[in-house]
């Protein structure tokens, strides 16, 4: 049974239909996106607003001129770069759900380096985003260990650790190194850490343009290089990657770690880009959106860049949203769930093939 | 020691108990699509929804036992959406779960603030919550008047439910069906096993323990309901499955631990511990808990794949 549902996923995965795949899944996504508007009107009718004034104060907020625009692309940046750890995770066949956790361990990492060391610029800022990924890397160490060495479920160890590292930093920046006479926040990073910004008008930072590298240089790596296609090979079909001489254990491990790595950067950038301290809660919740984008987007690095885009506009409209009309702003996190409701329904065009009880699989 | 004897003491005992039946009830319904074959993340997000409209329910009937119902039945249409999606139309469990928690996130935000227009938490004089019962009999006897007696009845009926749900597993027909359908769907289907029908049944008991989880939170020892209440209490259930492998009395041994670790946690906050440190702990116990028990489980697996190499040597000369 096993042998035969192997060959017939072979065939699909040799020919190389890059170009009608890319579109279905474009199409796919765009149906999925106008469904979850849909899903959002009738939220919006809920709370007694006309869904068209609620949708247009969102455009507004997302696009109503250079300084929101700004806005958007600055609530982007973070989700890129998480959706890109996510990204990763996802392309070897794994789940890092613990980009939030790791996010915040990378922040907290760099605004430490940033307010405890005296540097000339260059390294300071070197050194703080050094400290970030590290510590992305870090925090997801054990759970990547044990899912390489025992197949211990990556979904709950990593979703876990979310919980701590949110609460282990809260502590940290409350009862260690908080600043005097400031709100759970610490003391603000020197001027050398900082990430230069690109505009006066806004805190939109150079990290935009770290997120877009890493999307392209992942893209480059796994469509370029062997060690990409063996990793994209574990991902879509782990059995028949181990038959092909893939290092599996090894692999997984360094896929999460890589993935761990740039949640961790995500932080970093958030901190030294846009906060330039640490602040208890200062990015609630981008590393989620950062995996809901990079599912949305099928796992494809340039793709991630586009529907972070999106969600970043969301994010950034919806605070205007909030201000001007009834509904919340988390009104904009039920319109993303049912994309992704949307988007994993319409995998019914093409079923999933593996056996449905035991293994879970990464479609590809 | 003066200190441990007043950290160890039969308070602790009922604390645990107290706090062991959220997780409990959360994870025997895991226990339904455990057995199924269905890899569930999406109990936070039942558990969640159940809390917000347990709330809704007992102001609506003005009964607490109303509000269970109601939250029940909020999270099984959560359940019922997950197998729709994940057994219908095979969608990857993972996502859809995901999804679904995050959709419970933003709904119970979105429609507090549409309800009652608050942001956070809902707190109601209307509210009706459960009020504690005493057993009669137990209430005599010194010591165990204070463990086993004085909660609310979802803290019964989750202990309860540990043998009812063992009964459904080992001695039913529908639970044998569960069981052969996530063991091996294709002797399922030999049997005239319906495994599709089985695994939509199995979601939605789940979903009815995971309503009944998230409206004791809500309407239990708290009458009111706040953001992200469920804390990652699904997610810890999750874990429990895991290493329990759905048998109802390792979950329950499994949940005790949490249970354990939490009311630890509330107690030692009490001691002047800062907060933010001691709520790790019941996280990183689970953590702690789910890695070392798959470490255990490992040399099974390497035994039985010897034995199976050991056969394919005996076959070749």
């Amino acid at each position: 049974m096993s042998e035969q549902s192997e060959t017939r996923e072979l065939t699909p995965a040799k020919a190389p239909v890059a170009m009608p795949e890319w579109l279905h899944s474009l199409l796919g996504t765009l149906l999925a996106i106008s469904i979850a508007l849909l899903g959002g009107a009738v939220i919006a009718i809920m709370v007694g607003e006309s869904p068209f004034h609620v949708f247009m104060t969102l455009l507004r907020g997302a696009f109503g001129g250079p300084d929101r625009i700004a806005g958007s692309l600055l609530q982007s940046t973070p989700i890129i770069i998480s959706g890109i750890a996510a990204c990763i995770a996802f392309r070897g066949g794994l789940f890092n759900i613990g980009v939030e956790g790791q996010l915040y361990m990378g922040g907290f990492a760099a605004a430490w380096v940033g307010f405890s060391f005296v540097l000339p610029a260059p390294l300071h800022l070197t050194l703080g985003i050094a400290a970030a990924i590290a510590a992305g890397a870090l925090w997801i160490l054990i759970p990547a260990f044990f899912r390489a060495r025992y197949g211990t479920n990556e979904v709950v160890s990593t979703i876990l650790s979310n919980y701590v590292a949110i609460l282990l930093t809260s502590y940290f920046t409350i009862f260690v190194f908080k600043r005097p006479g400031g709100w759970s926040e610490t003391a603000p990073i020197s001027t050398t850490a900082e990430l230069p910004q690109l505009f006066e008008f806004s805190r939109l930072n150079w990290g935009l343009f770290i997120g877009v590298a890493l999307a392209v240089g992942l893209h480059m790596f796994l469509t370029r290089t062997t060690a990409g296609y063996s990793m994209c090979a574990m991902g879509s079909n782990p059995k028949f990657a181990e038959y092909g001489g893939v290092p599996i254990r090894r692999n997984v491990f360094l896929i999460l770690l890589c993935s761990g790595a740039v949640g961790g950067l995500a932080g970093g950038v958030e901190t030294l880009g846009v906060h330039h301290r640490f602040m208890e809660g200062f990015a609630p919740g981008f590393g989620f959106d950062g995996v809901i984008a990079a599912l949305l987007a099928n796992g494809h690095p340039i793709l991630t860049i586009f529907t972070a885009l999106f969600f970043g506009a969301l994010r950034a409209g919806s605070l205007l949203m909030e201000v001007e009309t009834n509904a919340s702003r988390e009104l904009i996190t039920v319109v993303q769930a049912f994309i992704i409701l949307a988007v994993s329904a319409q995998l019914l065009v093409r079923r999933r093939r593996d056996s449905q009880a035991g293994e879970r699989r990464w479609k590809y | 020691m003066e200190v441990l004897g007043d950290i160890f003491n039969l308070a602790l005992i009922a604390a645990t108990l107290r706090t062991t039946a959220p997780i409990l009830l959360v994870a025997l319904g895991g226990t339904f699509t455990t057995k199924a074959g269905i890899f569930n993340i999406g109990l936070e997000g039942q558990m969640l929804i159940a809390a917000f409209f347990a709330v809704l329910g007992s102001i609506w009937t003005s009964s607490a036992i109303g509000g269970v119902l109601i939250g029940m039945m909020a999270a099984m249409i959560f359940a019922g959406t997950f197998s729709l999606l994940v057994v219908t139309l095979r969608a990857n469990e993972v996502v859809v779960g995901l999804a679904l928690n995050i959709l419970a996130g933003g709904l119970t935000i979105s429609l507090t603030k549409a309800i009652f227009g608050t942001r956070g938490s809902i707190v109601n004089p209307d509210i009706v919550g459960f009020a504690p019962v005493n057993i009669p009999i137990i209430d005599d006897i010194p010591g165990l008047d204070r463990v086993l007696s004085g909660y609310t009845p979802l803290v019964y009926l989750a202990f309860i439910l540990v043998f009812v749900v063992w009964i459904i597993f080992y001695r039913t027909r529908l639970g044998l069906h569960i069981r052969v359908t996530g063991e091996k769907p294709e002797a399922a289907e030999a049997l005239g096993i319906n495994p599709n029908t089985m695994q939509h049944i199995a979601s939605l008991m789940c979903g009815a323990l995971a309503g009944i989880a998230g409206a004791h939170l809500s309407l239990g020892y708290i009458t009111m309901f706040a953001e992200n209440m469920s804390a990652g209490r699904g997610f810890m259930a999750v874990a429990v499955l895991i290493f329990s492998n759905g048998d109802p009395v390792k979950v329950l041994l499994g949940c005790l631990l949490f249970g354990f670790s939490d009311a630890m946690a509330l107690r030692l906050q009490t001691f002047g511990f800062p907060s933010y440190l001691v709520l790790t702990v019941p996280y990183i116990v689970t953590l702690a808990a789910l890695f070392m028990l798959t470490y255990r489980q490992r040399p099974k697996i390497i035994r039985e794949t010897l034995e199976s190499m050991s056969l394919v040597r005996r076959q070749e000369p």
